[in-house]
């Protein structure tokens, strides 16, 4: 085990200030000083320190260096290395928030590459215990709010962070929070959307049950910035050890006097109540939501108005997804100027991915906007397993896109995701690789919009039917002549006439597909081939000379379509094959040829 | 009139919090979390919680402080157990079972032996 | 309010703003494309046939949810625009049974209109179909969920007009559905029958149970004596399903189509509505002179029956015993009316012709079975009359105009105005005046209590004592009213309550609206009721207690108002009723 772990910062900025070279240096000096089993050296994502680097951070203890020239290298190495005493001239005394990981766990492999805002306590703190919170400047957010800033300096605060609705659509949350503060009280409510339904998307599951009180301080702070004493946690019934622990959570906080009346002395009051979600995908829509609130069934509603204006019980509401609020306390704490300075043009901050699909790593990550999605394949999340070839990254759940090679070296932001074709969503991020057949991947996704569309607007209910009976014949093999025109012409259609974004986005996957792998759609409808092996009808099955006779697969084939005597060479009846794929299965010569 | 102002308030909650987790232990020469998300529950992580509190419960494991935290996002290597000595890069082992968890205990909490094979 | 500019189609229009899209092309004489859409409904954005395109906007907009904006720059009809609405209406229709000739709703559908100006010529998506049992428990209201489009219009009259709330959408994506609570067959909902669902329903997704063929089938019955009895607001009405204009009064064509049909005597509901007036009356005076349970709340329109049973047992002491005008048609018919004729009440067949669903479930009570039978067999609503007519082939324009039979046809005005909201209330003025204070009350227009305000008020004085009264019409109106009685119970002294907006005029069972109208259109609503005010104007006897059949009556059979004869012929008494899906108030406190 080494005894240090030197870690880079390999951000932008630091680069062109010559991190790399250090990097070099570094290498040069620790293997001249003999000590090179003992150092490790990582390199990080952007730290968000961008001002004082390049910056270089020596574990076990943090001391976090900046301003660090190659000039420095020698008595970096000399001094704390070998004779252990840290240098006071370089080290930078900044408390932020945020990458606590790095000094309290390490791991660095896999946290380095990421920079962590929201997720900044989970896995580091016992969400259960308040005082782990507190001791990690859990609340003060919240004080500093009311001790010392307006209502309307803390709307300006969260707009000049530059902060975007991490649901999905990425709306401006300072310009929500601005309209709803506008709007004559004294009755609004703030909600915060936890009924998380992408498949495969656990962001805010695991941020509620790594850290719920930084969404309760967070909603608190909101409450206090549009004059409202009234917070909702609407989530998934689905989660309860979620549940459970916001609960704790609330309860802790009202004990300590985060929440109720008064809040910490000042003439603020709040609480929050938790609502549960009966598991409706549409429900995540916040007129749907606020509908489910109120006691009726989940439907979304054509906007305007907008929840600003006329929300929950028609009043004024701030709706904003978990992700949203657990950014709040940081750039209140370290200043929106800092959070604005990461992240791209438009899109500040990070975004938390829940990485699934076919990659080493699958887990939650969280990096700074403007990272590639070739950096979180490839970097972050290890890459593609068993030696298979990466074929297409899914990005925002069932409404998103499907990205080729071509588009890996995408810089994650709303715009430049929804520039390729895809959306940024709430952060499911699935990576396909070459054993996938996206004309099924379409259907998959197709078939869950379908199923979980509210059933109000025409494009939606029936549009999205009407494409799922395409696709299902496609990979059936009766597809069409002109289908995929037609699952183009119906695409468009609902895309720009549905009522909500549900329906809005439902044919992204099929879209982007078709766009990215139109070959693959072509191949199922004229030449009945499923180039992956995944559509079971388009496949056939042949026996090839290699086999020996054994009969395991003439025992397992359920429609008697494989025929001969033992020892000898058997035959598979095409016209008896039902394409189940037993056969292949149970070959153990690999006599079976599946094509 | 009592002007304690919610900023001066929270520093001095924090402080008290700062106490309250020192006399629990916090102080103890190896420190131990064990993920204990929804996640990293349904990969066997109230087992491996077991069987670290029996061992402290049991007298077999003394001086050190357990506790449990939330998903980190390694979902592929859960449950994980962190053991934390101060001055020492934190061990991070992944997949850890039951048996897993009582040699955690047996040769890297009592005998101080880093399990390299188990480390993420 | 303020004038702002917008661009249709680069036109340019000055417009005030607050309004939506939609209201303002309509004012500027643009006509957008619409289904789910209704003007009396909240906004449900739902069918998306009404999309523009907003040039600085991504994706349309319904523009019936929309509002317009200054500058905004709007286009209605662009190729794709069109494309789009076509595409949309074509993805209804291939949801739908297209078994247009054999439809009820065949030339009176919404879709079949829409898909034939939208161009659908072609069709290009066609699929999978939704398969539902049709629910026929109810003897009223029929649902058929394969013709439901998902328009949402009878969830919303259900639960925001009628506040019902019998009906929802269900379930989700292609397998949503519209059901009452725990999907209940329709007799054992809380549905209260008032078929104001088929008045909204763009197809035919909710029908009345249609008992035409049996009808036919029984006016050719040699053996029965076939009686008919016709709604005051029938006549009012029934003229537009033969394409005339709203407001036409039809009562000599009627009574004549009644005979050429088969019917051997043809009575008028209206003379039934003079003897409810004496009841109804007299039981008011009685409750206010002996200390009776006040305010009183009138009874003659089923589906408020059921509701008040369902959602008011509480009140069920307000209201009076009074049957309908024509269920006390129906017990006068197979009693007095059979002994006049000297035949056994068992061989009349005694058919009603009502503006109403609600009263086919009303026929049905048991409270108002008499001796054993039924006093009305079978209730046909106006359109189910109207087709009858047409398909008997009666020249029902053209026709000689006849007069109804006595002894239970003759009425004065004030029966006459039971078919529009306040008319029961006008009417039952007229004569208590009189009957308390012995003076005739000159002013009979009582203005406080016309129209189609959704509750009204008016006040007048007996004998120096002030008498409250309030009117409510559609069932949402009249829960406001009772809520308001149930807080402050001292308020009124009577009330007035009609199930359906603008009252019988606006029934459940009356003509579709026409081609370029939209159902319950409050127009065609005034146009009726006006044709019932004039009816009133134009008659020498305007008051139930002048009526001289009536007297003859009480002379003959009944004796007196609220008599031992009154009560087993002319009242009735209620139940409460809690069907799956309501909370017993009970419970709720």
């Amino acid at each position: 085990m080494e005894k240090y772990v030197i870690t880079l910062c390999d951000g932008t900025t630091c680069i062109q200030k010559k991190s790399r070279e250090i990097r070099t240096a570094l290498e040069a000096e620790i293997q001249k000083a003999g000590i090179a089993d003992r150092v490790a050296i990582h390199l990080s994502g952007c730290l968000g320190m961008c001002a004082k680097g390049p910056i270089v951070i020596v574990n076990p203890g943090y001391s976090m260096y900046g301003n660090v020239t190659i000039n420095d290298v020698p008595e970096i190495v000399q001094e704390h290395l070998i004779k252990g005493r840290p240098i006071a001239r370089l080290t930078i005394d900044e408390d932020h928030l945020y990458n606590r990981f790095f000094r309290v766990f390490g791991d660095a492999d896999f946290f380095g590459k990421q920079m962590r805002i929201t997720l900044r306590n989970c896995g580091i703190i016992d969400p259960e215990n308040i005082d782990d919170y507190l001791a990690l400047r859990g609340y003060e957010a919240l004080a500093k709010v009311l001790t010392d800033m307006t209502p309307q300096k803390v709307v300006e605060t969260v707009k000049k962070s530059g902060l975007r609705g991490r649901g999905g659509a990425g709306f401006p949350t300072g310009v929500k929070w601005e309209l709803t503060a506008k709007e004559p009280g004294p009755e609004k409510y703030v909600i915060c959307n936890a009924d998380e339904g992408d498949p495969g998307a656990f962001m805010d599951r695991s941020a509620i049950e790594g850290d719920p009180h930084t969404v309760i301080e967070g909603m608190i702070i909101g409450g206090f910035a549009i004059g409202s004493n009234k917070g909702i946690i609407y989530i998934r019934a689905e989660y309860p050890l979620a549940i459970k622990r916001l609960e704790k959570a609330l309860a802790d906080a009202r004990k300590n006097g985060m929440l109720g009346d008064k809040i910490l002395g000042s003439d603020f009051s709040f609480d929050i109540e938790i609502r549960l979600g009966a598991g409706a995908f549409v429900c995540g829509e916040e007129t749907a939501l606020i509908h489910s609130i109120e006691g009726a069934r989940g439907m979304p509603r054509p906007r305007p108005p907008f929840p600003a204006q006329s929300g929950l019980f028609n009043k004024p509401t701030l709706i904003n997804n978990v992700e949203t609020w657990a950014n709040i306390p940081v750039i209140i704490l370290d200043g929106a100027d800092w959070f604005s300075s990461i992240g791209t043009a438009t899109s500040k901050g990070t975004k938390v991915f829940a990485l699934a699909g076919k990659i080493k790593n699958t887990g939650l990550v969280e990096v700074p906007m403007g990272t590639t999605l070739r950096e979180i394949v490839f970097n972050v999340g290890g890459g593609i397993p068993n030696g298979k070839k990466f074929k297409a990254v899914q990005t925002g759940g069932p409404s998103g896109g499907c990205l080729p090679e071509k588009y890996l070296e995408t810089q994650i932001d709303y715009e430049s995701l929804a520039a390729a074709g895809s959306i940024m969503g709430s952060g499911g991020m699935i990576v396909i690789d070459e054993d996938s057949c996206m004309v099924n991947m379409a259907r998959f996704f197709l078939e869950f919009t379908q199923d979980e569309s509210c059933g109000r607007c025409t494009p939606c209910r029936e549009g999205t039917k009407r494409m799922l009976e395409i696709l299902t014949r496609i990979s059936e093999g009766q597809g069409q002549p002109g289908d995929i025109e037609k699952l183009e012409r119906l695409g468009n259609m609902i895309k720009k006439s549905s009522l909500c974004g549900l329906g809005q986005s439902a044919p992204n996957p099929v879209l982007s597909t078709i766009k990215n792998f139109r070959e693959e759609y072509e191949e199922h409808i004229h030449q009945h081939k499923c180039r992956a092996g995944v559509c079971t009808s388009l496949l056939t099955f042949e026996i090839l000379d290699s086999c020996v006779g054994c009969g395991a697969c003439k025992k397992v084939c359920p429609s008697e379509a494989i025929s001969g005597k033992r020892k000898e060479k058997h035959a598979i009846d095409p016209q008896k094959c039902i394409h189940c794929g037993q056969c292949f299965m149970a070959c153990k010569f690999g006599a079976i040829r599946k094509g | 009139m009592n002007m304690v102002t919610p900023l001066e308030l929270i520093r001095k909650k924090r402080a008290q919090a700062v106490g309250r987790i020192i006399s629990s232990g916090y102080l103890s020469t190896k420190r131990v979390y064990v993920g204990m998300a929804t996640c990293e529950i349904a990969a066997g992580s109230k087992d491996v919680m077991e069987v670290f509190r029996e061992a402290i419960a049991g007298g077999t494991l003394r001086d050190v402080y357990l506790s449990q935290k939330g998903c980190a996002g390694r979902c592929n290597l859960e449950p994980t157990v962190e053991v934390i000595e101060e001055g020492k890069i934190p061990v991070k082992y992944g997949r850890v079972t039951r048996e897993r968890a009582r040699e955690i205990i047996d040769r890297h909490l009592k005998k101080g032996e880093i399990i390299q094979e188990w480390v993420i | 309010m303020s004038q702002i500019t917008i661009f249709i189609n680069d036109k340019e229009y000055k417009v005030e703003s607050g309004q939506t899209i939609m209201q303002t092309a309509d004012h500027l004489g643009y006509h957008i494309p619409r289904l789910c859409y209704h003007p009396k409904l909240s906004i449900e954005g739902a069918c998306r046939v009404c999309i523009v395109e907003v040039e600085g906007v991504r994706n349309f907009v319904a523009s019936c949810a929309y509002p317009v904006r200054d500058g905004m720059k709007i286009r209605t009809n662009t190729k794709e625009l069109r494309q789009t609405r076509r595409d949309i209406v074509e993805l209804i229709l291939d949801n739908h049974p297209e078994d247009c000739h054999t439809c009820e709703r065949n030339y009176n559908c919404e879709l079949q209109r829409l898909a034939y100006s939208m161009g659908i010529r072609r069709r290009h998506f066609t699929g999978e179909k939704k398969h539902y049992d049709k629910d026929l428990s109810s003897e009223a209201v029929i649902r058929d969920p394969n013709k439901c489009i998902l328009c949402g219009r009878c969830v919303r009259m259900c639960s925001e007009i009628q506040k019902v709330h019998n009906l929802t959408q269900a379930h989700r994506g292609f397998k949503t559905v519209v059901m009452p609570a725990y999907n209940m067959p329709f007799k054992e909902s809380v549905c209260t029958a008032c078929g104001q669902c088929i008045n909204v329903c763009p197809t035919a997704a909710f029908l009345e149970r249609d008992y035409t063929q049996e009808l036919f089938e029984a006016l050719n019955d040699k053996s029965k004596i076939k009686v008919a009895q016709f709604a005051p607001s029938v006549r009012a009405a029934i003229g537009e399903a033969f394409n005339l204009e709203p407001g036409r009064n039809m009562e000599g064509e009627l009574v004549a189509a009644f005979r050429k049909l088969g019917f051997d005597y043809v009575f008028d509901t209206q003379f039934a509505a003079d003897l409810t007036i004496m009841e109804e009356a007299s039981e008011f005076l009685e409750r206010l002179q002996s200390g009776g349970k006040l305010p009183m709340i009138t009874s003659c329109s089923s589906a408020w029956m059921k509701c008040m049973e369902q959602f008011y047992p509480d009140l069920i002491e307000n209201v009076s015993t009074c049957r309908s005008p024509m269920s006390m048609a129906g017990s006068l018919i197979k009693s007095y009316f059979a002994d006049k004729i000297g035949v056994d009440p068992d061989t009349i067949y005694s058919v009603a012709t009502m503006c109403c669903t609600a009263k086919k479930y009303e026929a049905a009570r048991p409270e108002l079975v008499v001796d054993g039978r039924r006093g009305v067999d079978m209730v046909v609503t106006t359109r189910e009359m109207a087709w009858m007519i047409k398909s008997a082939g009666i020249d029902f324009l053209n026709i000689e105009k006849e007069k109804p039979d006595s002894p239970l046809g003759m009425s004065s005005g004030a029966g006459a105005i039971f078919g529009t909201t306040g008319g029961v209330m006008e009417a039952a003025i007229r004569t208590a005046y009189e009957l308390y204070t012995g003076e005739t009350l000159v002013d009979i227009e009582v203005e406080a209590i016309r129209g189609l305000k959704g509750v009204k008020e008016g006040k007048l004085t007996m004998d120096g004592a002030e008498i409250r009264v309030a009117v409510a019409h559609g069932l949402g109106n009249a829960c406001q009213l009772l809520d308001i009685v149930r807080k402050e119970p001292q308020r009124y002294h009577f009330i007035e309550i009609m199930g359906c907006p603008g009252g019988c005029v606006g029934g459940g069972g009356q003509p579709y609206a026409s081609v370029n109208a939209i159902p319950l259109d409050e127009n065609a609503l005034q146009k009726r009721a006006q044709a019932l005010y004039d009816l009133d104007r134009h008659k020498t006897i305007r008051r139930s207690h002048d009526n001289p059949d009536v007297q003859k009556l009480y002379r003959e059979f009944l004796q007196r108002p609220l008599s031992p004869v009154s009560h087993k012929y002319l009242h009735t008494h209620y139940h409460a009723k809690t069907p799956r899906g309501i909370i017993p108030r009970v419970e709720l406190k």
